[in-house]
């Protein structure tokens, strides 16, 4: 195949743009028999490697390391990834590969629009004939099922899938959202009381000033933001706004127990109070300069040095800062007590996530896709596979073992893997770094916070009483004494009723029609500029006159037409919350 | 298939303008090159095989600028569809002139393309306003009489210009950026506080626009000129000194003026493609604070049909751009036939 497209692309320029249409999926030959089995050792087949157009991915290539062998070892079969995310230009690459007829043999790409486009397109394959053999991922057919519902055939598998209560958060022992402090400079500052949003201001500029460089010299900064992720609105301009239990539906900002929908330029609206929350800071001080022209890797390696002292998110502040190290050294983020937060909280999907696996239509050998794909949900595959964000543990016996009490713990490598700041892997799992070996496709099949079947303790090792024992350090007790002994963030929120889990219903919204989506484009990219000059704006004169300008502009624009959509869609969103909570709650 | 279609019409190809543009020099070409080896081999044989011979050497071209100019133009189809790549233009939905409707359909749409229109003209007039400086340029570069000294202010002058703007941009980041270079020196010597905003900011955003182009356009620009140069008339330089002209009054009657023809030819072209100033530039350099007045009508369908993934409605802004561009090409060719009684096509 690889030979076939050298030669397109060489015949191209001389039989020109219709000779184009050569590409377009090539197609198996072979017609697929009514039900096949995957059930077969695959190590023995002839060696392939397969396009994975992988949505979530942030890294392409192809997978190395001891994910790649484990894969090399029990299918013969090599990833070649190809990421969206990576190479950038919104849905160009998408597209592109769409175009021409080939997206890739395994797919992961988000349910709804896509997919159904997909499968209309004939890009999809149906994989019925293989599902019946498919034991792993039928083991959840509730989702599966859901997912396929209308459809002529099986035609996505779902991510993330659950058992667990859709009312029950799906976070671990951190929420998704939340006002992570430098706990230590929070300290220092004599542990201030803040009642709402407004009050980090002035606790943040007494941590600032009591801390104005980073050991590394440089200046640190309370607040640095970044525009890389900025979508409907500017993203930094919405993380505020979970606080107060609020997500994003197009330009709606609904809240999850479905009591509030707001429109986000509304000038009381939650997203302009996060606005001026910045621009107060700014105006302080606060903001990192930078902030209008860094990345998300400038900004990261920005919370490693300890320069920036608030994250709205766990995942960044405590990823980048709480190393062993610093954490022994009392050092870290950790959750503010901010009196009145109802943080935001997804609940477990038990129809699974947004994003589905599928197979390409055009896939060489799509039975061997299909095994792969069943032993993603394999209590195996969900601990390898979904190690690289997710959390799990990793391969049984290299990072973790079955200790004497029973119970699984991690070994002696997978302490220094997860907590001594990384680790080189043993020669016969393939050597290198273990980071560098970690499943690139970042997708779980199953939620790590579900319960492997094998151990009957979740997949997430951070939940394990062995892990809890290990990790007491000064940080997180200094917190807990002060948190009222809670053991975890999640359990003080729950604790004193400061989350607000959103039912995870699996609710897809409807695809934009191309109108809307036209509209959404041009308003969405008016609101990023507006919101972004309001955030560096000179005075409130210009705060205001600004706000003005973007209500007025995005209205011209058609913003009616979509908000109308969007809170459509938002109310879709809370019937079908209700639904599953009234059916599995 | 489609895609291919549609990309270069979306990427803001203005097909016939671009195809008028590439067609030109090549005419140019041939009307320069050949005339001496066609008269040679026309004079003597004269008969059809030689002539069939020369339109097998030209064929290659033409079946290229057949390919690559006109064939795109195709994908102008996609504009009256609601082009969804997965479904191929035939699985797309009709539409008409829908998203034609929709460029126009209010208000604030006519006035951010307004607003488009101005930042584009506006660059493409300042641009105007300085397309004399290679002509000077080339004339005192000429002048110098030292030849390591004009060859290497030459060369760092050119250099500039096989510079992409993506490193343009880098070096405008590391030297402008609020911890750049400029602002930390500012900075240590006390000079400032707070850092100065060059990059993002709203203001002066066309006059540094021209400054990064004429950077790195100058030396490139020169050179044209500097070949007309070598290709005056030394008698005329030598009867002007026989007259007793100094060298500035060279420069004044014989250079100058000997170098009008080549630069009214590149005006009147670059008049042509008033509506295309490129878009790399403005890409790199655009951001939230100086987006409303970088956006240029190329970056503007770029920003629509890739980044806001409404191809179709970009094919259609393409293709009023094509439009517009054949329009002017063909009032600047009148002009210039008015004004100096030769026409360019």
């Amino acid at each position: 195949m690889n030979s076939r497209k050298v030669a397109a692309a060489l015949v191209l320029p001389l039989v020109g743009a219709l000779s184009l249409t050569a590409c377009t999926g090539p197609g198996t030959d072979e017609e697929v028999a009514e039900t096949v089995s995957i059930d077969q050792d695959w190590s023995q087949a002839d060696p392939i490697t397969i396009d994975v157009f992988d949505g979530l991915a942030n890294y392409m290539g192809t997978q190395s390391g001891w994910f790649g062998k484990v894969v090399k070892d029990k299918f013969n079969m090599e990833l070649n990834v190809i990421a969206p995310n990576v190479a950038g230009g919104g849905d160009t690459l998408y597209n592109t590969r769409v175009a021409g007829g080939d997206l890739g043999d395994l797919i992961v790409v988000d349910k709804g629009e896509k997919l159904d486009e997909l499968i209309e397109g004939g890009l999809v394959l149906d994989a019925s004939p293989y599902v019946d053999s498919m034991a792993n991922a039928t083991a959840f057919d509730a989702a599966l099922d859901k997912l396929n519902e209308g459809k002529d055939g099986v035609f996505g598998f779902p991510t993330a899938v659950s058992s667990i209560k859709p009312t029950e958060p799906s976070e671990g022992l951190e929420p998704t959202f939340g006002p992570y402090l430098r706990w230590d400079l929070y300290a220092e500052a004599g542990y201030p009381e803040i009642g709402t949003l407004e009050d980090l201001l002035p606790v943040l500029e007494d941590m600032q000033e009591a801390n104005p460089e980073a050991e590394n010299g440089q200046k640190a900064y309370a607040i640095s933001l970044f525009k890389d992720w900025d979508g409907n609105m500017m993203v930094m301009g919405k993380q505020p706004t979970t606080l107060y239990g609020y997500d994003e539906m197009g330009f709606v900002l609904a809240k999850a127990d479905g009591s509030d929908y707001q429109s986000i330029v509304d000038t009381d609206s939650e997203y302009v109070r996060a606005l001026r929350f910045y621009f107060d800071a700014n105006q302080r001080g606060l903001v990192d300069p930078e902030s209008t022209t860094q990345n998300y890797d400038t900004m990261f390696s920005k919370y490693q040095n300890g320069q920036v002292l608030l994250s709205w998110w766990p995942w960044l502040g405590q990823s980048a800062y709480n190393t062993e190290q610093n954490m022994a050294d009392g050092k870290g983020f950790q959750l503010a007590p901010m009196a009145d937060q109802q943080i935001f909280s997804y609940g477990a999907e038990v129809y699974g996530g947004k994003q589905v696996l599928a197979i390409g239509a055009g896939a060489e050998d799509p039975a061997r896709i299909a095994a792969f794909i069943d032993w993603l949900y394999s209590p195996e595959g969900v601990n390898m596979n979904s190690s690289q964000t997710g959390a799990a543990a990793g391969p049984q016996d290299l990072t973790w073992e079955i200790g004497e009490n029973g119970e699984p713990a991690l070994t002696e490598f997978g302490n220094q893997v997860f907590l001594g700041g990384g680790a080189d892997v043993p020669a016969e799992w393939g050597g290198g770094a273990y980071t560098d070996g970690v499943s690139t496709l970042n997708v779980s099949t199953v939620l790590p916070k579900d319960v492997d079947p094998d151990t009957g303790f979740p997949y997430n090792y951070t939940f394990w009483p062995s892990y809890q024992e290990k990790v007491a350090n000064p940080l997180t007790e200094d917190w807990g004494a002060r948190m009222g002994d809670a053991a975890s963030a999640m359990e003080y929120l729950q604790d004193n009723d400061q989350l607000l889990v959103a039912p995870g219903s699996s609710f897809t919204a409807p695809a934009d029609t191309s109108e809307i989506e036209t509209i959404r484009s041009q308003v969405k990219a008016s609101i990023i500029e507006h919101s972004w000059k309001m955030v560096f704006a000179k005075d409130d004169a210009e705060f205001d006159a600004l706000l003005t300008s973007m209500q007025e502009t995005v209205d011209g624009l058609g913003y009616q037409t979509v908000l109308d959509f969007d809170m459509a869609n938002a109310q879709a969103q809370n019937d079908a919350r209700v639904a599953v909570a009234n059916e599995f709650g | 298939m489609s895609l291919t279609q549609g990309t270069p019409a979306t990427t803001g190809a203005p097909a016939p303008a671009q195809a008028a543009a590439a067609v030109l020099p090549a005419d140019g070409r041939r009307t320069g090159s050949r005339p001496g080896r066609a008269r040679r081999g026309r004079k003597p044989a004269s008969n059809a095989r030689s002539s069939k011979t020369m339109f097998w050497l030209i064929a290659p071209f033409l079946v290229l600028v057949f390919l690559f100019s006109y064939l795109p133009l195709a994908g102008w189809a996609t504009a009256f569809y609601d082009y969804k790549p997965a479904l191929g233009l035939t699985g797309s939905e009709f539409v008409g002139l829908q998203w034609f409707e929709m460029l126009v359909s209010s208000p604030a749409q006519l006035q951010q393309l307004g607003q488009v229109l101005a930042n584009t003209l506006a660059m493409s007039f300042l641009g105007f306003a300085t397309s004399l400086l290679p002509v000077f340029f080339a004339m005192l570069l000429n002048e110098i009489r030292a030849p390591w000294f004009r060859n290497a202010v030459q060369t760092l002058t050119t250099l500039p210009n096989f510079i992409s703007w993506v490193l343009v941009y880098l070096i405008a980041f590391s030297l402008f950026s609020t911890t750049g270079l400029v602002n930390s020196v500012l900075g240590d010597w006390g000079l400032i506080t707070t850092p100065l905003k060059f990059l993002d900011t709203d203001q002066h955003v066309w006059l540094t626009m021209l400054l990064w182009s004429l950077w790195k356009g100058l030396g490139w620009g020169a050179i044209m000129y500097l070949a007309a140069i070598t290709s005056i008339d030394p008698a005329l330089y030598e009867s002007a000194r026989i007259d007793g002209a100094n060298r500035f009054q060279l420069m004044r009657y014989i250079t100058f003026p000997q170098l009008m023809p080549t630069y009214v030819v590149l005006l009147v072209l670059s008049i042509a493609n008033m509506l295309n100033n490129g878009m790399e530039q403005f890409y790199v350099f655009q951001n939230a604070f100086n987006k409303e007045y970088i956006q240029v009508l190329d970056l503007y369908v770029y920003n629509i049909g890739i980044t806001g993934n409404s191809l179709s409605m970009a094919t259609a802004l393409g293709m009023l751009k094509s439009l517009i561009s054949v329009a002017l090409l063909v009032a600047a060719n009148a002009v210039a036939k008015r004004a100096r009684g030769t026409s360019i096509i």
